[in-house]
């Protein structure tokens, strides 16, 4: 997404002003926030990992081309952040054993239309459900591009752009975590 | 449809994962396929809506986070200007560290006292020479009669009882 400051940020990025750095903070936080918290399921992890992401964004504003979107280079830049927290998975493996992980639970998830039959809201959870847990077993790479584009509603572009992939790897790695998912409903079926 | 035996599975993920020129126009020839499209991409729109409002927050959340971000930002502004100041004053320190250690260690007592030794020593054999030049010895014979000395012993020199380092002016 363009915003206003976006022509601004070239080579004199780095004598942004701190107001309108705010600005740019305030613009993306939702969905870098929102991208990291489906990556690592953990509501503190995402918002750690966000204040990070906006801190190495500001740090690195010179090296902003304007050859992606702002909001392109952000998510990148989360995407990168995601990859370094996977290389130290001992955390991970303590939170699982000790049933930390998903602290956000499923309270509160209202994902079925207000005017759905019980029925039809309990098997629009069930399917929800088990997209997500199919979604938990993809790898990191699959895992991003399904949420990036499903969630997100990136175009496949985008997601190249946000991944440093090509788009025939992002069309592949779509393809396969769609054939898993819909595998999976098909058992449930 | 029995999707186990559906010969066209590929293709509606294919249709679900990317726009596919062949993968549509099979899905606009087969109803099955298509109203399976339709269900598997309703149940994904419904993953998507499910994960935005699971990742959704209050406006408060925000503002701390974003109070939080400019927090750190001033952080770290404030310990790199700090670095800059703090930088030629590290950088001159260093350079005056190093002059200082390139002169070479300060010269110690020990060295002291044994070139005070030395120098008694050196001051001694000119003595003995002199007197051997004094004396009645073949002068042909008298450098000799000096390293038989000095090796005997025989005419003790009282203040070098420690061996003697060579001297510069002998070789």
């Amino acid at each position: 997404m363009e915003t206003a400051l976006t022509p601004a940020l070239g080579a004199a990025a780095q004598k942004i002003a701190a107001n309108e750095f705010d600005a740019i903070v305030r613009n993306h936080q939702r969905r870098v926030h929102r991208f990291l918290f489906m990556m690592l399921r953990d509501p503190d992890e995402a918002d750690n990992l966000t204040q990070e992401c906006f801190l190495r964004a500001y740090q690195n504003l010179a090296t902003f081309r304007g050859e992606s979107s702002l909001e392109t280079w952000l998510l990148r830049i989360a995407a990168n952040l995601v990859r370094d927290q996977a290389r130290n998975r001992k955390a991970g493996f303590w939170k699982r054993l000790l049933g930390l992980e998903d602290r956000d639970g499923e309270a509160g998830e209202r994902w079925a239309a207000p005017e759905a039959s019980p029925e039809q809201v309990l098997l629009a959870r069930e399917d929800v459900k088990a997209v997500r847990e199919i979604a938990d077993r993809l790898s990191q790479q699959q895992r991003a591009v399904f949420m990036l584009r499903f969630v997100e509603e990136m175009e496949l572009n985008e997601i190249a752009a946000v991944l440093g992939l090509q788009v025939g790897s992002v069309k592949t790695h779509l393809f396969r975590a769609v054939q898993t998912v819909r595998e999976k409903l098909r058992d449930l079926r | 449809m029995n999707p186990n035996e559906d010969p066209h599975a590929s293709l509606v993920e294919q249709a679900l994962a990317s726009f596919d020129l062949a993968a549509e126009h099979h899905l606009a020839n087969c109803p099955a396929c298509e109203r399976e499209r339709e269900r598997v991409q309703e149940v994904l729109r419904e993953f998507g809506a499910a994960n935005r409002q699971r990742a959704s927050r209050p406006e408060h959340f925000w503002e701390q986070q974003a109070a939080r971000i400019r927090a750190a930002r001033s952080e770290s502004g404030r310990r790199s200007g700090l670095g800059l100041t703090l930088t030629p004053g590290l950088a001159a320190l260093l350079l005056l560290a190093l002059a200082v250690l390139g002169r070479g260690p300060a010269p110690s007592s020990t060295s002291v006292r044994t070139a005070t030794a030395q120098a008694d020593a050196d001051q001694q054999l000119f003595v003995r020479v002199e007197r051997a030049v004094e004396s009645n010895t073949p002068l042909a014979l008298e450098p000799v009669t000096l390293k038989v000395e000095e090796d005997d012993g025989s005419v003790p020199l009282k203040a070098t009882t420690e061996k003697r380092e060579p001297r510069s002016h002998e070789n």
